[in-house]
């Protein structure tokens, strides 16, 4: 019994804390240089770093952009939104 | 118009002529307008507001229910910032944006553009040019003004 109940709590505790990510796809009419600026202006990353995300979009139709809890990934995909960006976002494992 | 610039104090510029100017007025406020609509089954509203939850409908329903006004509602105040500024340039010639101002600018320029995309059935990047020239001409014209902004931002 005791061992069932810490199994359960193990598995829960599990399944919490599996983060979620940002995603952002490929589209074929936002410009390589915005999306590259909204990387550095809106997530805060280096110039190098940017221009590595932006290119993976553009060269494997998507890039994870941010990792974190789902309320986090709700507030940046909903930012990326507002850019006119294609973000979706989904569990990290998934 | 010409490409956007910085000037030494941190306003970014660009030489307009009125009859570009009424033309991207028109633009911000067609794109207000389907915003406003909000035709869920129209492509460009459905790429300006887009499923958050791919595969999972209910999740992605529920995302909209609570961010959809207010994306519709700060995309609708972007257009209205591009058309407050066109007004004023169309007596100077010269749109004369501050950061804000330009902030608003590159957002509605995107949506102005994604919208013009789904009409044009822009749909990948290896696609040949549209057949409609002039709205072809006009997307085209839209990416590099939106260019010049992004490099006179800071990009």
């Amino acid at each position: 019994m005791a061992d069932t109940i810490e199994e359960t709590h193990v598995s829960e505790r599990s399944a919490l804390d599996v983060p979620w990510v940002t995603l952002v796809l490929n589209d074929p009419v936002n410009l390589m240089s915005y999306v590259s600026y909204v990387f550095r202006s809106y997530f805060g990353y280096p110039p190098a770093e940017a221009e590595r995300l932006m290119l993976q979009v553009h060269l494997t139709g998507r890039a994870v952009v941010a990792t974190g809890t789902r309320e986090e990934m709700e507030r940046h995909v909903e930012a990326m939104h507002d850019y006119g960006l294609w973000a979706t976002m989904g569990k990290a494992d998934a | 118009m010409k490409a956007f610039a910085a000037r030494d104090d941190g306003v970014i510029v660009a030489a307009i002529s009125r009859d570009e100017a009424l033309l991207l007025q028109n633009l911000a406020s067609q794109v207000s307008v389907l915003l406003r609509e909000g035709n869920a089954n129209d492509p460009a509203v459905i790429r300006m507001l887009p499923d958050a939850y791919p595969g999972d409908p209910a999740s992605s329903a529920e995302f909209r229910r609570y961010t959809a006004s207010g994306l519709i509602d700060r995309k609708v105040s972007n257009a209205d910032v591009v058309i407050v500024t066109l007004s004023a340039a169309i007596d100077s010639g010269e749109v004369t944006l501050d950061r804000g101002q330009a902030q608003a600018w590159l957002r509605s320029l995107t949506d102005i553009r994604l919208s013009l995309a789904s009409r044009l059935g822009i749909e990948s990047d290896e696609q040949e040019p549209s057949a409609d020239g002039v709205l072809q001409g006009l997307y085209d014209w839209l990416g590099f003004l939106q260019n010049s902004l992004v490099e006179a931002v800071g990009g």
